[in-house]
């Protein structure tokens, strides 16, 4: 999962409320505008005047006089209505369809099923409630307008506001339900489907059916891989859910006086005559993300050995990301992004590993990290540290070896003129491409400590936690590249320290919070616009916006423009310029013949590129709301994050509700 | 206008059972209910292009405690006043003043009921859940929400019917429940869109009995129809409507009074007064034009055999019957 961006709530509330203090009061002027406009064209300029000033001045009392009893009603009605029409039962049915039969397309033999299976659950969500959401609310005002039925309600003392509020409401409510019901029955369906449990393979349950490893090679003889280096013996499980594990006893040796280990699964311990305490434990090697608890009873040969469900498949991982990160060249000076390593150099940026000619480095990427602090760790004698680091070879090197990095950690003082700092030994590692490297860095750390002038203080072993990240919670994690002629990328979220892991069913609730999200808005979409559409014109309508806010992103990186307003992303210019392109055969590469017409088709790319501009912030970013990848890659939703999405759908939903406010008091409704 | 009139004061506007909105123009005579000032509605296409004017310059007053029929043949602009004067429709130009509100403003509706022509509810909703539906929409506390709709459901007969499915209802009684609903409020003026339409002579009686009670309950009432009998059985005063032009207005029996004619009645006259009745016409120098035993209507005909049939099950109405 890439993140690029790392928003914080109340740092993104100020300018996001002005955002929508300024759309809501352009929209105002330009409805206003637009009514005067209609309004002068039927009863002229001064009485247009008189009508638009009424609306907005009997709008102000109708917001007041909202009444929460009159809201539920319309609500409790759309949901009678909504139920009598069947679309949810009918959206329900196909889902329970879907998980039925679902489970026969899975692959739980592939390397992360889980992965499929989340994915399937919540898209297969996300598609069903907000097509049900579309369908619904499209449907019901135009109905009741077709029907005359809302003759009988707007002639009550019910306002705009109270029809539109409670058709939100009432969709929303029975969405929630259906969400939360969809939700519930997906859990089981994952769990269901991915609980599974092994037997080792043999007549016995036993350590006898164990073979030994050859010590010489320590080749497997099932796999015909290397087995762990303290491995002894190794057998296989079952197969189940299209997998099957491989066991091994390993040895653990200890000291005499050390504390045994605390688990389950010694077979056998051996007291050795050098004072260790050779332990033979049993241990099941994990195959696509997930492993089984052993449990050993009984010693020796007959020992029985019991292989509980599955661990693993299902986490929240809770990344602990720098507050911001820093490149600095091989000169050491400060470099935003990094090296510039030509066309790959985009996400990440590059430290660069040196030359033969310069071997030493200053080059470095500087991760700043806050509130480090123990308690955010699930174990207290080491941080894990995950990286995902990305390597640019400018030579060959030796093909067998991975690149080397190096870690090293700072302090940072409160007041660095006064302050010593600590600063760790650079620590050593193998880099590995394209997966998440797990590096767990131990609580005491060989460093010094070095004084604000730069001379040494003392050496020695100082502590993660109480000496480098001391009292004020920072920490400085440095990281270089060792070879040299060669580079490391990393961006802010490849470099992070793993905290302790959510609940994965509270994260899978809070993915559900994001197909909400979306739900709601598709529902307040529908509701204001079947104010002053026709069903078919709603879902038109709702359709193409739900296309731009899926593809927010896209858009907006082709109609980004420099400063002179030429499209920095596509060659061939805008939509009609490429389309004249298309037409005349024209190369993307060359500039159109200058004259009246390029100029016409410029000026109208603009206004097009405008637009597109224009929708993009008009229409929610569905990607915003969508929490989906978290839960697929087993990341913790970010709670800022989602707190952003419950505050842009408050948002869409008042504007909305303004919008349809408007649009249905200024309509005839019995026209 | 004073906000904080007396209770008794037939001005005052408050109604504490559905805590009604205070009145706020302050030039509202409690007298006039309805006030419409050349109130026009033309229909127009798309472009803007004219359709139709449905509605031409209407002047029209309507008093509080009278029955008041708008008449006029299909087309003639009476839903259409119906409609501008509930909001439904935004007149093109002139203006049309309810209870002493803008109609187009909301807050007159805390104090008008409203059966349109077809009686358009929710056909899935049972007579029990409409009712209450409707006094949530007027914010009725659920107490007084529950009284009002077992009283309204007795009232209109349709207590042994309450929980079926509106879809499952005739037409009578669809018409039933939407008076019922239009009552909800207890309103001062209640709008009829042909309150009489589709039901049968029975029905129509019922309809009419009880439109002439809420008048006695000191309620306006504004009706439409093109059923003249139905507007002379009950309306105080009529418009008549053609093609959107107001023709005629003023009260029923002034209007159909035929100011060159004398009528006698009498009972049992004997054969031969007729003759002795038409010479003393003669000796006056008046034209005789008919001298004979007046007809009873259908209707009349009609009620009374059910009448008879409902106290006489089985039996057939006695020939003496359809004299009376």
């Amino acid at each position: 999962m890439v993140r690029e961006e790392f928003p914080h709530f109340l740092e993104w509330f100020g300018p996001g409320i002005l955002l929508f203090l300024g759309v809501l009061v352009v929209g105002t002027i330009l409805g206003l505008f637009v009514g005067y406009l209609v309004s002068a064209f039927r009863h002229g300029p001064f009485e247009a005047f008189y009508v638009v000033s009424q609306v907005l001045a009997e709008a102000v009392p109708d917001f007041f006089r909202t009444s929460p009893r009159r809201v539920m009603a319309m609500a409790g009605l759309a949901v009678k209505e909504a139920m009598r029409r069947r679309v949810v039962l009918v959206t329900f049915v196909i889902f329970a369809l879907a998980i039925l039969f679902g489970g026969w397309f899975m692959d739980n033999g592939s390397e992360k099923p889980e992965q499929i299976y989340i994915n399937f659950v919540l898209w297969g969500t996300q598609m069903l409630v907000l097509l049900m959401g579309l369908l619904i609310s499209a449907f019901s005002l135009p109905e009741d307008i077709k029907n005359k039925t809302i003759y009988t309600v707007v002639t009550k003392p019910v306002r705009s506001t109270e029809i539109v509020l409670g058709r939100i409401l009432g969709f929303g409510f029975l969405g929630t339900v259906l969400l939360m019901l969809m939700g519930l029955i997906s859990f089981f369906f994952i769990w269901r489907n991915l609980d599974h449990q092994h037997m080792i393979e043999g007549p016995t349950q036993t350590v006898a059916e164990f073979v030994n490893v050859d010590a010489n090679t320590k080749k497997s003889t099932i796999s015909g891989k290397r087995v762990s280096a303290n491995a002894i013996a190794e057998a296989v499980t079952t197969e189940n859910n299209g997998h099957s594990h491989r066991l091994e006893i390993f040895e653990d040796i200890r000291d005499a006086e050390a504390e045994p280990p605390k688990t389950d699964d010694i077979v056998e311990t051996i007291n050795g005559d050098d004072g260790k305490v050779t332990y033979h434990r049993a241990r099941c090697m994990p195959v696509g993300g997930h492993t089984h608890q052993v449990t050993v009873s009984g010693t020796g040969s007959s020992a029985t050995i019991t292989l509980g469900p599955a661990i693993g498949y299902f986490r929240a991982r809770q990344p602990i990301y720098c507050e911001s990160l820093m490149f600095y060249d091989r000169t050491g000076a400060k470099s935003e992004k990094g090296t510039n390593i030509g066309k790959e150099w985009g996400r990440r940026g590059f430290v660069d590993g040196g030359s033969q000619g310069v071997r030493s480095t200053l080059s470095k990427a500087e991760f700043s990290f806050t509130n480090f602090e123990p308690s955010r760790f699930p174990k207290a004698n080491f941080a894990p540290l995950e990286v995902n680091l990305g390597v640019y070879r400018s030579t060959k090197g030796n093909i067998e070896e991975r690149v080397t990095g190096g870690l090293q950690f700072e302090s940072v003082p409160e007041n660095p003129d006064v302050d010593n700092r600590y600063i760790s030994e650079v620590v050593e590692f193998e880099t590995a491409e394209y997966t998440v490297q797990t590096l767990p860095v131990p609580k005491k750390l060989v460093g010094r400590i070095v004084a604000p002038d730069g001379s040494l203080v003392e050496e020695g072993e100082y502590d993660l936690f109480s000496d480098f990240a001391g009292s004020n919670g920072k920490l400085n994690l440095s990281l270089s590249c060792r070879d040299v002629n060669q580079y490391l990328g990393c961006a802010r979220s490849d470099v992070y320290f793993r905290g302790k892991d959510q609940s994965f069913w509270w994260n899978f609730f809070k993915g559900y919070v994001g197909i909400w999200c979306q739900m709601m808005i598709i529902i307040a979409m529908g509701v204001a616009l079947s104010t002053f559409l026709s069903t078919p014109l709603v879902m038109l309508g709702v359709i193409a916006i739900m296309i731009v806010g899926f593809n927010t992103s896209f858009i907006q990186n082709l109609a980004k423009v420099d400063a002179q307003g030429n499209l920095l992303n596509e060659y061939g210019g805008g939509p009609i310029s490429s389309f004249v392109r298309i037409l005349t055969q024209q190369n993307v590469m060359q500039d159109l013949e200058t004259g009246v017409f390029n100029t016409l088709i410029e000026k109208a790319d603009y206004l097009a590129i405008n637009s597109m501009m224009l929708l993009t912030y008009l229409a929610p970013d569905f990607g915003q709301l969508n929490f989906s990848n978290y839960l697929v890659y087993g990341f913790a939703v970010d709670d800022q994050q989602m707190l952003i999405a419950v505050a842009v759908t408050l948002a869409f939903l008042l504007g909305l509700v303004l919008c349809g406010y408007f649009c249905l008091k200024t309509r005839e409704i019995a026209k | 206008m004073s906000t904080d009139a007396a209770p008794s004061d037939p001005s005052s506007t408050s109604v504490a059972s559905t805590g009604r909105l205070e009145q706020t123009n302050p030039d509202y005579d409690p007298n006039i209910v309805i006030e419409t000032q050349n109130l026009t509605k033309i229909y127009r296409d798309f472009w803007g292009r004219q359709k139709v004017r449905a509605l031409n310059a209407l002047d029209l007053e309507v008093r509080k405690g009278e029955i008041f029929g708008l008449l006029g043949p299909n087309g003639s602009g009476k839903s259409t006043t119906i409609k501008l004067l509930l909001g439904l429709l935004f007149p093109t130009s002139g203006r049309a003043v309810v209870l002493g509100e803008n109609a187009t403003n909301v807050a007159k509706n805390e104090r008008i009921g409203y059966l349109p022509e077809e009686s358009y509810l929710y056909k899935f909703l049972n007579a029990e859940e409409t009712l209450d539906f409707y006094g949530r929409l007027f914010d009725m506390p659920a107490k007084v929400r529950r009284e009002r709709v077992q009283e309204l459901i007795e009232q209109v007969g349709l207590g042994k019917a309450k929980r079926r499915q509106l879809k499952e209802y005739s037409k009578g009684m669809t018409r039933r429940i939407g008076l019922a609903q239009a009552l909800i409020n207890d309103p001062e003026l209640i709008l009829l869109d042909e309150p009489t339409s589709g039901l049968d002579p029975l029905g129509t009686r019922e309809m009419k009995d009880m439109i002439l009670k809420l008048r006695d309950e000191g309620k306006t009432i504004v009706m439409c129809s093109h059923l003249l009998a139905d507007v002379q059985d009950v309306c105080d005063r009529v418009a008549i409507l053609f093609q959107g032009d107001l023709k005629e207005m003023g009260r029923v029996d002034s209007l159909l009074k035929v100011s060159g004619e004398t009528q006698i009645r009498a009972q049992n006259l004997p054969e031969s007064a007729h003759a002795e009745i038409r010479k003393i016409i003669e000796q006056h120098g008046g034209t005789n034009v008919a001298v004979e035993n007046p007809t009873t209507t259908l209707e009349e005909l009609f009620l009374g055999i059910v009448r008879d049939s409902e106290a006489r099950p089985g039996m057939r109405s006695a020939p003496a019957d359809k004299s009376s």
